[in-house]
């Protein structure tokens, strides 16, 4: 048998956490038996146990041996209370990072997500409309309010904003259509853009910041207090009283508040033509009418229902699934206004081919 | 030990409930009559809350049956279920009262929903519950700004504001003060004197134990033990619930193995 070289160490009196975190390069020893000389020591704490524990796990582990000399019958006794069978609950790493395992677990959580998503949203639906006919579980007023939270209070960013968008769009575009001498063509093209795309899309991104956040805050909140539970168990459904109001409070004010949007940002092409094109007010409404078509109207309608149906379907689900306290309604917010913004914008492009 | 000659108001046959593979009721039956107070108790952990979830619809059952008022527990959609719900109040452990709605609203948010009442009458039935519960000044605060025990307080009248023949209490007097604590066992017990309304308690309190239940319902690692009148349990000899009630520690707190695996040299 080959003699394997000891190494003696003297623990100090106290084996504490402090002499754990200077010596832990011990659990890198690997070639000879070890002694721990605890005849000084006179108290050890948790790190000191749990130090000598790991120390003999590894010593086993690599066919040595940890052999404690003089230790006190009380610090053996503490020592016996750690002893307990500790089994890593995690599978063995070759099987955990397999390509099959992992994928098969991203995909059955997608399914999971999916499933979820899509029972919050048909619950949204049908609480909202024939559901209707069976119970109205909702506030007196609960929609008047809703309207005025998520409308009126976001009318002001929202037309400001697409006025400034609409100069800045106009402003590009002009310089570029001046060079040709196509100026008057200003006017449709801004018509255009804002009525079918920006219009919607700056409204509904805008309303996924405010209203989106705001309402998987809210649902979130009161289901982390118990709140949720509290309705069901006064047999009040949960979503009809939380997320139908908002629901048709943005299925009406979106419409409008995307219309006012539009009429904003056409309004800053206006001045951009007036002031910078040097075109007359009459041409310019002239060459929009012309050019703009009953079609691109519907489209720019159907998409601010869409996506204000989309806006309150992502907050609610991601309010919905929250398990946890507060930093998970920070995290499921945070998540819920970008996945909405992502989503938006997804649909959108899925629109331009459709509509 | 049920004495099968009461009126029951909620019967529970052979109630399991698993959460994915772990079973935390095993098998539950048992009845809870008309104008008791029954007291579910036992240590942390024995399934009392999940008991309390499964009678009132929280929970879906994995197997076993809940009838309240021999109607039996369903879906939370389910009209009949809703019907019978309206006639059940449930005490929250943290009150879960709205925060976005005062006191007086949560209190009134039962009675808009679930009657036709005019308003004077609903604002004078909110007045009336709080005063039942000892808060008249409250119905214009927010519940952040009650403390701990007005909360439980508000909660208590909005479980009352339907007259519930029904009320479920899930730990009272958790974190509460011994003094409020009590308070709100002498609410419950003036409660039950006065409207003669069944109320089902989970609670881990000794003292509120013996000085409220008619009835105890012990359960022990999600299985029923003991059901039956409170004094019968006390005057049992040995077992888990004289443990219980002696306050005995628990054995084999700490598990010492005798095979150490370590090589020791000289112990002192």
């Amino acid at each position: 048998m080959v003699s394997i070289s000891q190494k003696i160490i003297t623990i100090p009196p106290v084996l504490d956490r402090n002499w754990v975190e200077q010596s832990n390069s011990l659990l890198c020893e690997r070639n000879r038996n070890l002694i721990l000389d605890l005849s000084k020591t006179v108290r050890i704490d948790s790190a000191g146990l749990c130090f000598i524990k790991l120390l003999n796990l590894q010593c086993k582990n690599s066919g040595k041996k940890l052999i404690l000399r003089n230790i006190s019958s009380d610090h053996l006794n503490l020592l016996k209370t750690c002893n307990f069978p500790f089994q890593d609950k995690e599978s063995p790493d070759s099987f955990k990072n397999s390509f099959f395992v992992s994928t098969g677990d991203t995909f059955i959580k997608f399914m999971n997500n999916s499933v979820h998503a899509l029972s919050v949203l048909t619950e949204m639906l049908y609480w909202g409309t024939f559901g209707l006919l069976k119970k109205q579980d909702f506030k007196r007023g609960a929609l008047g309010e809703q309207m005025y939270q998520l409308g009126y209070k976001a009318f002001g960013i929202v037309t400001l904003l697409s006025f400034l968008i609409g100069i800045v769009l106009s402003l590009q575009s002009a310089m570029q259509l001046r060079n040709f001498g196509a100026g008057i063509f200003l006017a449709p093209l801004i018509g255009i853009t804002m009525v079918r795309e920006m219009g919607p899309l700056l409204t509904a991104i805008i309303l996924a910041g405010r209203t989106g956040s705001a309402t998987t805050a809210e649902i979130a909140t009161m289901g982390v207090g118990e709140e949720l539970d509290a309705l069901q168990t006064m047999g009040i459904n949960p979503i009809q009283f939380a997320v139908v109001p908002k629901f048709w409070a943005i299925s009406i004010t979106m419409p409008i508040l995307s219309i006012l949007a539009t009429a904003a940002g056409i309004l800053g092409g206006f001045f951009v033509a007036i002031f910078y094109l040097d075109l007359s007010s009459s041409i310019f409404w002239g060459e929009l009418s012309k050019h703009l078509h009953l079609r691109d109207l519907n489209a720019g309608f159907i998409k601010s229902v869409v996506f204000s149906w989309l806006i309150i379907w992502i907050g609610s689900y991601y309010g919905l699934r929250v398990r946890g306290g507060a930093e998970a309604v920070g995290r499921e917010t945070t998540a819920s206004v970008v996945t909405g913004i992502f989503i938006i914008i997804l649909a959108d492009a899925i629109f331009s081919f459709i509509l | 030990m049920l004495n099968p000659l009461k009126k029951d108001i909620v019967r529970i046959n052979n109630l399991v409930v698993k959460y994915g593979e772990n079973t935390i009721l095993n098998d539950i039956s048992t009845r809870f009559y008309s104008s008791e107070i029954r007291v579910i108790l036992g240590t942390s952990g024995c399934g009392k809350t999940t008991l309390l979830k499964s009678i009132i619809g929280l929970l879906k059952p994995f197997s076993g049956t809940v009838y309240i008022e021999n109607t039996e527990i369903k879906d939370q959609d389910d009209p009949e279920t809703v019907k019978i719900l309206k006639k059940i109040g449930v005490l929250f452990q943290n009150g879960a009262l709205l925060g976005s709605m005062t006191v007086g609203e949560n209190v009134a948010l039962p009675l808009q929903m679930h009657t036709n009442l005019p308003d004077s009458i609903i604002k004078e039935i909110v007045q009336l519950k709080l005063a039942q519960v000892d808060l008249p000044n409250a119905s214009e605060l927010y519940p952040g700004e009650l403390s701990g025990g007005m909360k439980k307080r508000a909660a208590l009248a909005r479980a009352l504001a339907l007259d519930p023949p029904l009320l479920f209490c899930d730990e009272p007097s958790a974190g509460l003060d011994p003094v409020t604590s009590a308070g709100l066992d002498e609410l419950l017990l003036k409660i039950r004197k006065t409207l003669g309304i069944t109320i089902i308690v989970v609670t881990h309190e000794l003292l509120s134990i013996e000085k409220i239940a008619d009835n105890i319902t012990f359960l022990s690692k999600g299985a029923l033990l003991f059901d039956g009148p409170l004094k019968d349990a006390l005057a049992l000899e040995k077992g888990p619930i004289v443990d219980f009630f002696k306050r005995h520690e628990p054995k084999n707190k700490f598990h010492l193995s005798n095979t150490t695996d370590f090589f020791v040299e000289n112990i002192k």
